[in-house]
């Protein structure tokens, strides 16, 4: 909102104008810093779609993170720098979320698979000392 | 010029102000980043995530900030969804790191619980080798008892003349007691084998007297059986004449001819 203070003279009326009317509606030119962020979030989601793979865990976060991804290449296309920055944004968090889910997903299967294994050999443990 | 001028720049400062003016509006997403993330934040593991934790609270801060001094629903929308999500990730990195740490505890617990069961089965099979072994001490003890002798084929007994009715197969009741004796070691000890020979002396044609050591042989096999020995523990042969002991040319001769022979051999053989 600072944009809000300008020195008249220094500029005339009409640029000013211009200047805060594409600052609040967001319709600047896109940066290459935009472009980059929807670039690493793209890499983010692929990587995020080879965690989850075929498992249901993050597989809502994955299509979240590629709606989103969608949504902001849009919005490239569309010159909407902010809209891009920020939906790409949220899909790199989507995906970031979606291969952390797999991955505590896939993590607590192993474990409660263990600790069936243990329950199951004790048991076996505990019925052949029984026929002894 | 200048009036079409004014016009803009008073519509420009004008939607500036409204967008700053709107008063505080409860906004769903931060209402749910802010349990998300306290939620997070009061895990006893926070600190593996340390770095999305500080990162929710930053834009939960954020959030928080333009809300209250009237943002825009859209920008306090985003950064709650950064912040929600930030919170998520730290705690999906927790439940992991849970996981994880029951499982470098289970995969120690599995490996003892094998370590005692292998024990365990090893105690287990040094007494049956024990008590293996006491079973076949009282068979050896039990033969060596009824005057068996021990041959190249294994310990062997002797069963003579005067246990069989004259020309016939039945055992006379003197027999019994050496096979009760014999079955009740043979049934201690299944895995033993005993093979029983019929034989006779020279007397009379080969057909009969091959007829007479089979049926004799069969004879002390049915008792056993009858008493309960496995029928896989037993083999009963007729040999008839041809294996004599002694010389058949005199009745003492003739007579030791005439018997059933046992021969115990190892569980091995």
């Amino acid at each position: 909102m600072r944009a809000q203070i300008t020195r008249p003279g220094s500029l005339s009326l009409l640029s000013t104008s211009v200047l805060m009317l594409s600052l609040v509606s967001g319709c600047s030119s896109i940066s290459e810093v935009t472009r980059e962020r929807v670039a690493r979030s793209e890499s983010s989601v692929q990587q995020a779609q080879q965690a989850v793979g075929r498992s249901e865990a993050g597989a809502v976060e994955l299509q979240r993170a590629k709606d989103n991804l969608e949504q902001a290449k849009a919005a490239l296309n569309d010159k909407q720098a902010q809209r891009a920055e920020r939906l790409a944004q949220l899909a790199q968090l989507d995906a970031e979320l979606a291969t952390a889910k797999s991955q505590s997903g896939a993590a607590r299967r192993a474990a409660d698979e263990l600790i069936e294994s243990i329950k199951t050999l004790k048991q076996e443990a505990a019925r052949s000392t029984e026929t002894d | 010029m200048k009036a079409p001028q004014k016009v803009l720049l008073t519509i420009t400062i004008a939607s500036l102000l409204t967008a700053c003016g709107s008063t505080p509006q409860r906004v769903e997403e931060l209402e749910t980043a802010r349990e998300v993330v306290s939620q997070v934040e009061s895990s006893p593991r926070a600190g593996i995530a340390a770095g999305n934790v500080a990162e929710a609270r930053k834009a939960l801060d954020r959030a928080n900030r333009l809300a209250g001094s009237g943002g825009k629903v859209n920008d306090i929308e985003f950064e709650a969804q950064v912040a929600t999500r930030q919170a998520q990730i730290a705690n999906e990195k927790i439940l992991t790191a849970q996981a994880r740490e029951e499982i470098e505890k289970g995969t120690a617990e599995r490996q003892a619980v094998l370590v005692s069961a292998r024990e365990a089965e090893a105690r287990r099979r040094a007494t049956q080798a024990k008590v293996a072994e006491q079973r076949a001490n009282a068979l050896e003890q039990e033969l060596a008892e009824l005057k068996a002798k021990k041959t190249d084929r294994g310990m062997v007994l002797t069963l003579g003349d005067v246990l069989f009715d004259t020309g016939l197969a039945t055992l006379k009741p003197g027999a019994y007691g050496t096979i009760d004796r014999l079955a009740s070691v043979l049934k201690q000890a299944p895995d033993r084998r005993v093979m029983i020979e019929g034989h006779t002396d020279s007397v009379g044609s080969d057909e009969y007297n091959q007829g007479l050591s089979e049926r004799r042989a069969m004879a002390v096999q049915t008792a056993l059986l009858e008493r309960g020995v496995q029928a896989n523990q037993i083999t009963a042969v007729g040999k008839g004449k041809h294996y004599p002991v002694a010389s058949n040319d005199n009745a003492a001769g003739r007579q030791q001819n005439r018997r059933v022979e046992m021969i115990f051999t190892d569980s091995s053989s």
